[in-house]
């Protein structure tokens, strides 16, 4: 009785508001820089492309803007957490002030302004596929985008020089350094990449996935991106696979709300993340396997050149 | 210290001296009430606490007499609701505050009883004092409403109902929708999935498309965002009823009608009582205002002055019932209930399990409904709890 394609194409609408600023996040961490501002980021960058979006009619100024504020945002991170080496941990979080802050004055001009949103969009041959092309090819181009992010972002880290740079830099900045990297550079461009795929993902949420603007209308989910990039092991492919298993959560308990109480069912993707955790927790407390895949070394250490 | 650094810091003092003092004489002399509102979400949540701002912002530009503060996204604890109470009366000057919340509840009896010369008025609460009036809008008549239109329109039907809480407000709500759906067409079921959450659009629009997903084409929800209303936009042949701020215009051709509050009505009541004198600080304790659409304190539609979408009219207009047509028949219910000659909670009634809860021609109280409604009537599918 119940319409899988419906249930499946909500999951990937759901997952790609998680998987766009995760990728991002990855960056930034493999660099050696945590940005708990996420949440921020996203809020604000959701207010603001969806206020330029309306004011200029032009859906992908919006767009556009939202990135760019995602950027100028992570940009404040950087200068304090790379240029003057100071806490990470309160820089982000302070970042996420910020932004819900920012996200309150930026929305205030178009709450209950209703504009026509991005389209989904018709993929020749793809879309025409029975079940799977109606439940992946019938989105909006931003969900396409973050498909053809994932191998992208894998290839550049792991299969390219610039990706063992980004690699090297988070896990020794001084080998690397003194190697002549620059590392300071590295780490402002992944941290502004992580900025931006986080503006693109407040873009998506008012654009692309509820096609409004409320305020706090995320509900803290950005903050599941920071677990979300543990739970992938800090690789795309594994960020892929992570937003599908928490948007497969985020949309199943309203259909086991017969069989299954609905506090149960809330605390799902909570519970599971604990779950990941503790079980990475165990594998990666063999060294050998956690140089492979661990999280980097020198995460949220401040690099300071000597 | 040099000397120019004295000088420095006297100019400096004496400036501030001179703000302070001017300070007091600059606002406008004419200002005699000055309301203080307590929200319990952000004014951009177009929902709940936007309806209520909207109400602010309309007496204080009606009123000369009039100025208002307000705080945001205040905590439901009792500590939170005292300390925005202590700033809005003794920083702000507020000499009237509005509590809008149901969690506010204690915390505005405790705050009261601190401030015994300030008039407090509590929204959707019971308990009062010589300075603690209440007051409420219910929107349980445009639920009927809808759902009778609902009952007429649907293909499937199948309706379901995105709801915050099962609390008796909200399951209160269901009913009467599932009973106007099923007058229309003794068939119709109404299946609830709940998102405990007065505000979250993503789980909003997650729970709405997994009942589209179940068949249903018709939606209503308690959420305080328009999450419902663009699931439905999204679907083709999906409806669904905007609820408590006009949201017709992000769901333009998927609204059929939905339910809207008048705040401002019942804040331009109130606060034209404590000016004229009629309330003060210790007559309150039998101040207890429920209004519904007699009092034009709810009003039908998913926009102000559109009480049925264009779009859907000719529709109903074309479906006969009796010697009239549906679109005449909801509108007739809807003057009746104006005029209180219509209540939709009368007998016979049946709960889900079959039991029947208001036999033939009984009415259901203000109690019944308010306080011990935590049934389901016969025909919607989900617990409520």
């Amino acid at each position: 009785m119940v319409d899988y394609i419906l249930m499946f194409s909500s999951i990937v609408a759901a997952a790609t508001f998680f998987l766009l600023p995760t990728l991002g996040e990855i960056y930034a961490e493999r660099s050696g820089i945590l940005n708990l501002g996420i949440e921020g980021m996203i809020i604000a960058s959701a207010a603001f492309s969806y206020a330029i979006a309306y004011s200029t009619q032009n859906l992908w100024i919006g767009v556009l803007s939202g990135m760019l504020l995602g950027g100028v945002l992570s940009g404040i991170h950087a200068i304090i957490s790379i240029t003057f080496t100071r806490t990470q941990v309160v820089s982000g979080i302070g970042l996420t002030i910020l932004g819900t802050g920012l996200s309150g004055i930026l929305g205030r001009g178009v709450i209950g302004k209703a504009i026509d949103t991005l389209e989904n969009v018709h993929i020749p041959f793809l879309s025409d596929i029975p079940f799977i092309g109606e439940i992946f090819f019938d989105h909006p181009i931003l969900v396409y985008f973050s498909y053809i992010m994932v191998p992208i972002c894998w290839f550049i880290l792991y299969k390219t020089r610039i990706g063992i740079l980004i690699r090297s830099v988070g896990e020794n900045p001084e080998a690397a350094y003194n190697q002549g990297v620059n590392v300071n550079l590295l780490r402002f461009a992944c941290v502004i990449f992580g900025g931006m795929m986080s503006g693109l993902g407040g873009a998506y949420l008012s654009l692309g996935y509820l096609n409004f603007w409320s305020e706090g209308m995320t509900q803290g989910r950005g903050w599941i991106v920071i677990a979300l990039v543990v739970v992938a092991l800090w690789n795309p492919l594994g960020a892929f696979l992570g937003s599908y298993i928490f948007g497969t959560f985020d949309v199943m308990k309203y259909y086991f709300q017969q069989f299954l109480p609905t506090p149960v069912l809330k605390m799902a993707p909570h519970v599971s993340t604990i779950l990941f955790l503790a079980i990475w927790g165990i594998i990666l407390s063999r060294q050998k396997v956690k140089s492979i895949v661990g999280a980097p070394t020198s995460l949220a250490v401040p690099f300071e050149k000597s | 210290m040099k000397k120019s650094t004295y000088s420095r810091i006297f100019l400096i003092f004496g400036i501030l001296m001179l703000l302070v003092a001017f300070s007091g004489c600059t606002g406008p002399e004419a200002v005699k009430v000055k309301a203080g509102f307590i929200y319990v979400g952000p004014i951009g949540d177009y929902g709940w606490t936007n309806a209520h701002d909207v109400g602010r912002v309309y007496v204080d530009e009606k009123y000369s007499w009039l100025g208002t503060e307000y705080i945001e996204t205040v905590g439901e604890d009792i500590a939170s609701v005292k300390e925005a109470a202590d700033t809005l009366i003794t920083v702000k000057g507020c000499n009237v505050i509005f509590t809008t919340s149901f969690g506010f509840m204690d915390g505005t009896i405790a705050a009261a009883a601190e401030h015994p010369d300030t008039l407090f008025f509590h929204c959707s609460g019971y308990k009062r004092a010589a300075n603690v009036g209440t007051y409420f809008a219910d929107l349980y008549q445009m639920y009927y409403l809808n759902g009778m239109m609902a009952g007429y329109l649907s293909n499937t039907t199948k309706a379901g109902y995105v709801g915050a809480f099962p609390i008796p407000e909200v399951i209160r709500h269901i009913n009467a929708f599932t009973l106007g759906m099923k007058a229309a067409n003794n068939d119709s079921t109404v299946e609830v999935t709940w998102i405990n959450s007065w505000y979250d659009p993503t789980a909003a629009t997650s729970a709405a498309n997994s009942l589209i997903g179940k068949g249903v084409d018709m939606l209503a929800f308690t959420e305080d965002s328009p999450a419902v209303m663009q699931a439905a936009e999204e679907e083709d042949d999906v409806y669904a009823f905007s609820h408590y701020s006009p949201m017709q215009s992000y769901a333009p051709e998927s609204t059929i009608s939905g339910q809207l509050a008048h705040w401002d009505i019942m804040y331009d009541e109130i606060l034209s009582k404590v000016y004229d004198g009629t309330y003060n600080s210790t007559n309150l304790s039998d101040v207890d205002y429920l209004w519904f659409l007699k009092e034009g304190a709810v009003e039908l539609g998913g926009n102000f002055d559109v009480p049925i979408n264009p779009l859907f009219v000719p529709e109903l207009q074309s479906i006969t019932v009796g010697a009239t047509n549906a679109y005449d028949y909801i509108m007739d219910k809807h003057d009746k209930m104006a005029a209180e000659t219509f209540f939709p909670f009368t007998g016979p009634i049946y709960a889900q399990n079959g039991t029947l809860m208001f036999a033939a021609g009984v009415q259901a109280t203000i109690p019944d409904l308010f306080t011990y409604m935590d049934w389901f009537v016969d025909g919607v599918i989900g617990t409520p709890g």
